[in-house]
């Protein structure tokens, strides 16, 4: 038998840093336990649809250094915080000082604040799930950390604008831990640009942790470029009546995945989890979510829109694991997806597992085209066949767009909705 | 205005429209009548250039234009207008959305210059009120969620607002109630314009109370076997299909 391909040495060698010495210790661990892994291959079950759009190169093993300009697409309302290739750039952020809310650095960190993160990093995550995504805690060289204290409500949402500099070879790690004590509030948004046209790595975890009541919002806009690999992963772990709310929006590229793993621990606790993914090109994007219900009461909705043009490749997998003692669970799971054309492709899996006996579970997938009879009775109204299709795939997804309760996100998305539909549907 | 000639269409390889000809002068009222499945809702859709249908052989011109030369949008875009007899649901689209796309679509290719939203709203809240529709329904998906006779009438609403040269009307009287039937027969009346042609498709004679055709015509098995002035309305209400030695659903028999 062939031996599976392992991942190459050179991804475990950190990039010399300036981190504090709990946090070094912890990716040196995590370096060590990562020595020898399989990569994923189409055996790989998480990866079967997937494997075939990674390639790492050793070149791509080295950590970008953080320099290079690129410039975010969001004109930033709120708070802003710039990390370049995984390390964040002070000069170009913007943030106040806030009652009962940190925001730093990791290489600000003190030990014993290090040390206490260290021992909650990847806490909120499946390790064995998200075996690539690990990575990021053998090579991260900086991360923020923000924690909110009991009561401290963000006025504004606070941007992360993550740029990858591509102008050679290598990878980016950033970090995120979001710590919001009970009854805290909260708006993340993340967006992953880039620049330059080397082929990178974006190799990304971010980890909310909700205490009783909290209420946090995480926005995920995705718009990197056609030489990047992204490896993302997001964990979250919900105590009693907390609220997590996500909106992820993706645009294709080589390799796009995305983990997003949530934990309802405590009872009442609600997420809600809405996911967009543009495709054309040769492009692909892959979200795989899990939702644990973990305690009783809890509630989970999940609404996730796929769009495939050209012979891209979208894949959705959920996952909805409903604990045995999590009874009168609430679970909503529905993934549409849009072909729209025939060389593209749309591979979606529920997966659900019930442990407990009374629960309310319901899921639903579909793949189709646009309608014919819907197309038809908008050019009979003078309506030109390219404005038509615009339409009908606009109103695949504008629910969702329109729930993002960031205005400058909902701007950018659909800014890059009309830059696919231009290069997508022909001018008559 | 309209002049069709010997017009054969077909469905999945199934004959439906058997040799039509008929012509239709600005100002006509033509109403088309016949029991089910004789082709009405075919002959309508073949006009709006519905390309499920395959037209096998004759001409239609449009102001002596090859009609069927011409993409669907081009058809609306030169005035040809087609109220469905089961228009569809769009969800995530906005009916307001929709008609303005749709006038501005028309007023661009007119060379005229297109609405904003707020001029739009005006109109389209007066246009709404003329057929009894609560403005409040511009503001849902297109026909989601409306009963039968509200997406009558925001058919009848589209043809005012779009003011076509030929309005066909596919069944826009059908499942009506009294009150609706008066509102959409008074629509229908305001439409009537010396520059426009209406042909109404009917399989009843009672909207005829409410507008009086030019001329009826009686479509059955994919013809027209009978053309007459109003009062051929008159004698079908009262001697049915029979008369005319078919039966109700003979028709769909017959193919
Ligand atoms: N989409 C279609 N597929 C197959 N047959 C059709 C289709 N549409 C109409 N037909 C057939 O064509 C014939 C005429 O239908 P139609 O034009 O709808 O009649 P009418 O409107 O006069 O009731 C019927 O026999 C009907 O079954
Ligand atoms: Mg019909």
């Amino acid at each position: 038998m062939k031996q599976a391909p392992t991942l190459s040495a050179a991804f475990l060698h950190p990039a010399g840093s300036s981190l504090p010495e709990p946090l070094l210790a912890l990716r040196k661990e995590r370096g060590t336990a990562l020595v020898d892994m399989p990569l994923p291959t189409r055996k790989t079950e998480n990866w079967k649809y997937s494997s075939k759009y990674l390639k790492l190169s050793d070149e791509m093993a080295i950590s970008l250094p953080a320099q290079g300009k690129t410039g975010s697409s969001l004109a930033v309302p709120g708070y802003k915080v710039v990390f370049r290739n995984g390390i964040m750039i002070p000069e170009a952020s913007d943030y106040p000082d806030l009652d009962g809310i940190m925001i730093s650095r990791f290489g600000d960190l003190s030990d014993a604040t290090a040390a206490d993160l260290a021992a909650k990093l990847d806490g909120t995550l499946n390790r064995n799930t998200v075996q690539l995504a690990g990575l990021n805690s053998a090579r991260f060289e900086d991360g923020l950390l923000i924690s909110l204290s009991p009561n401290a409500v963000m006025d504004q949402p606070l941007f992360i604008i993550h740029e990858v500099d591509a102008d050679a070879s290598g990878s980016a790690f950033p970090r995120v831990f979001v710590e919001a004590a009970r009854h805290s509030q909260f708006t993340l948004v993340e967006e992953y640009i880039s620049a330059g046209s080397e082929p990178v790595m974006v190799n990304t975890v971010t980890e909310f942790v909700l205490a009783d009541s909290a209420q946090v919002t995480s926005i995920r806009l995705n718009t990197e470029g056609e030489n990047v690999q992204h490896i993302g992963a997001t964990g979250v772990r919900q105590q009693r009546n907390s609220r997590f709310a996500s909106h992820c929006v993706g645009f294709g590229g080589p390799l796009r995945r995305h983990d997003l793993q949530v934990r309802l621990e405590g009872e009442g606790a609600e997420c809600k989890l809405n996911g967009v993914v543009v495709t054309q090109g040769k492009q692909h994007y892959d979200n795989h979510t899990t939702i644990e219900h973990v305690a009783a009461h809890c509630n989970s909705e999940e609404t996730y829109r796929n769009i495939a043009a050209d012979q891209s490749h979208a894949v959705f997998n959920g996952r909805i694991h409903i604990h045995q003692d999590a009874q009168k669970s609430n679970a909503n799971m529905n993934n549409k997806n849009l072909l729209l054309s025939t060389g593209a492709e749309i591979d979606t899996k529920p997966e659900l597992e019930i442990y407990a006996d009374d629960v309310k579970c319901a899921h639903g997938a579909t793949i189709g085209q646009l309608d014919e009879a819907s197309l038809f009775y908008l050019v009979s109204r003078g309506i030109s066949r390219r404005q038509a299709n615009v339409l009908l795939t606009m109103a695949f997804i504008n629910e969702l767009v329109q729930q993002i309760p960031v205005e400058a996100v909902r701007d950018t998305a659909t800014k890059r909705l009309n830059q696919f539909f231009d290069s997508t549907f022909e001018e008559a | 205005m309209l002049s069709i000639k010997d017009l054969h269409a077909s469905i999945e390889g199934k004959e439906i429209l058997k040799g039509i000809n008929l012509e239709i002068r600005a100002g006509e009222v033509h109403a088309i009548m016949g029991p089910n499945g004789s082709g009405k809702s075919t002959l309508s859709q073949v006009l709006a250039g519905n390309e499920a249908f395959a037209v096998t052989s004759g001409e239609v011109t449009l102001n002596g234009e090859n009609l069927l030369e011409l993409e669907t949008e081009e058809r609306a875009r030169e005035g040809i207008f087609l109220a469905f007899q089961y228009p569809v649901e769009i969800p995530g689209v906005s009916n307001l959305q929709f008609l303005r796309t749709s006038v501005n679509a028309m007023r661009t290719h007119r060379g005229e210059k297109e609405m904003n939203a707020a001029e739009f709203m005006k109109l389209a809240k007066e246009v709404s009120r003329q057929v009894d529709l609560d403005p409040a329904f511009l503001k849902r998906g297109v026909n989601e969620g409306f009963s039968g006779g509200e997406k009558k009438r925001n058919e009848l609403m589209q043809a005012l607002l779009l003011q076509p040269k030929l309005a066909i009307l596919d069944e826009t009287d059908s499942g009506l109630d009294i009150d609706a039937l008066k509102v959409v027969a008074d629509g229908v009346n305001a439409l009537r314009a010396e520059d426009r042609a209406i042909m109404m498709v009917t399989h009843y004679q009672r909207l005829l109370n409410h507008i009086v055709p030019d001329y009826v015509h009686v479509l059955a098995g994919g013809r027209i076997i009978k053309s007459g002035g109003r009062e051929l309305a008159l004698e079908l209400e009262e001697k049915g299909y029979g008369w005319l030695g078919i039966k109700e659903d003979a028709a769909e028999a017959a193919n």
